[in-house]
């Protein structure tokens, strides 16, 4: 059973689509596992929805503003009406969309549809670790798709940023428990942890700076740093 | 607040049906859309646009900072009510939720254009509109290949199939209807009309 969720300001910053893609995709791929988020976010977005657009919504704004806005809002209105009112497109009732997967180690996954048409680098593998990174294009925010082989684990580590690890497939364990297919952990640089998995899994991670590894020998591992950011 | 009716002339006559109240007119919003959807009704999508595009405008010119960026969002997002509003079931939300997806997933991609010099339009993937549409329309796709009307009537949503199914295969006329469910006129006639905009979309014929 999923045990971690998005906390509710990510929910909030979801809905308002002001998060970075690399954190949306990654609520949205949660909330596909997760019943209770997806109907949170439901409701989140009927209540913001309304508050949008109702008529009270323009009370906060400076009169003055309000006049300007709506003079050259309405010459140009007319024309817009007309122009998209002339188009006789009509989307189609279903979109049909390929599946698209990835391999590691020879072993085959379906990505979740947020991740379809994000452009995918070429794998690269240090050991156990197999990591593609998605190219979102958001600077100092990297983005991966991070595979651990069975009985891997990744070196003890803090962060200096935040780290989402959301696992998509498998399972893995860590000093706080267990963790399943679904889970969205988020750490932030207080927190330590040393994921390792029996028998393989595959992560879907956003971090916005490099780890930094706690245990000795590890120190001497900075490539798995740059590797896993 | 008066300026707000002097300077939205067009919101008078929806504020007035609604008498004092500043709430929205929900059943309103989703006549319209189901008139664009159904009849292409270019004067529907008129008001729809005079109730959205002003507060569109403002939205999105506060998230972007640019006049002339938050026309595009206006463009884009009441384009894609045109298009798309077929796609719109008031059974799984609000008119309201609906356009609100659009333009946020609209301004979500026009942003990332600008800040990330990306193009992907990840906004329909990671929030599709799919989503609140009917999820009964998933079997559909197998239906318009058979043709068969009874397969596609059993894909609509229970309320609407007796009415159909009244209509059509019992032939009772619309007051007959509203007495034998025990429902008003008016509602028996607004599902009608929208069952019937689906069946029609559902067996390929989207225009008359
Ligand atoms: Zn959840």
């Amino acid at each position: 059973m999923i045990k971690h969720h998005p906390k509710f300001e990510l929910l909030q910053g979801f809905v308002d689509g002001d998060l970075p893609a690399s954190l949306a995709a990654g609520i949205a791929i949660h909330n596909n596992m997760c019943a209770s988020c997806q109907q949170k976010v439901s409701q989140l977005t009927e209540q913001v929805a309304e508050a949008s657009f109702e008529q009270s919504f323009h009370h906060k704004i400076i009169v003055n503003d309000e006049e300007n806005l709506t003079e050259i809002a309405e010459m140009d209105f007319d024309d817009m009406i007309n122009q998209i009112t002339a188009s006789d497109d009509v989307e189609p009732t279903k979109a049909i969309y390929d599946e698209r997967s990835i391999d590691f180690k020879g072993m085959q996954y379906t990505l979740p549809s947020a991740l379809r048409n994000i452009e995918l680098s070429k794998t690269a593998q240090i050991g156990k670790l197999s990591r593609a990174r998605l190219n979102l294009g958001e600077g100092e925010i990297h983005t991966s798709l991070l595979h651990i082989g069975p009985g891997g684990s990744i070196p003890e580590h803090t962060h200096k940023g935040f780290e989402l690890t959301l696992l998509l497939a498998g399972t893995f364990a860590d000093a706080h428990g267990q963790y399943v297919a679904g889970d969205f952990i988020m750490l932030d640089k207080r927190d330590q942890h040393q994921p390792a998995t029996e028998h393989g899994c595959l992560c879907y991670t956003v971090a916005n700076d490099a780890l930094h590894f706690t245990q000795g020998i590890n120190k001497l591992l900075n490539p798995i740093g740059a590797f896993i950011y | 607040m008066l300026s707000v009716h002097s300077v939205l002339p067009s919101l008078k006559a929806n504020a007035t049906s609604n008498n004092m109240t500043n709430k929205i007119n929900h059943p309103e919003l989703c006549q319209w859309l189901k008139s664009i959807a159904i009849d292409r009704d270019k004067q529907a999508f008129t008001q729809v646009f005079r109730f959205f595009a002003p507060k569109i405008q403002r939205i999105a010119q506060s998230k972007i900072n640019s006049e002339a960026l938050a026309a595009e969002v206006v463009q884009d997002t009441m384009s894609n009510v045109w298009r798309k509003a077929h796609l719109f079931d008031d059974s799984k939300g609000a008119a309201t939720t609906w356009v609100y997806t659009i333009m946020r997933n609209v301004t979500f991609d026009l942003l990332r254009k600008m800040k990330a010099n990306k193009e992907d339009n990840l906004s329909d993937d990671i929030w599709p509109l799919a989503e609140l549409a009917n999820t009964e329309e998933e079997v559909f796709t197998d239906h318009i290949q058979s043709r068969n009307l009874q397969g596609i009537i059993a894909t609509l949503p229970e309320n609407q199939q007796q009415v159909v199914k009244g209509f059509y295969f019992m032939e009772m006329s619309q007051e007959q209807l509203a007495v034998h469910l025990d429902l008003p006129l008016g509602t028996i006639k607004s599902r009608l009309r929208l069952a019937l905009g689906k069946l029609k979309l559902k067996l390929g014929d989207p225009h008359d």
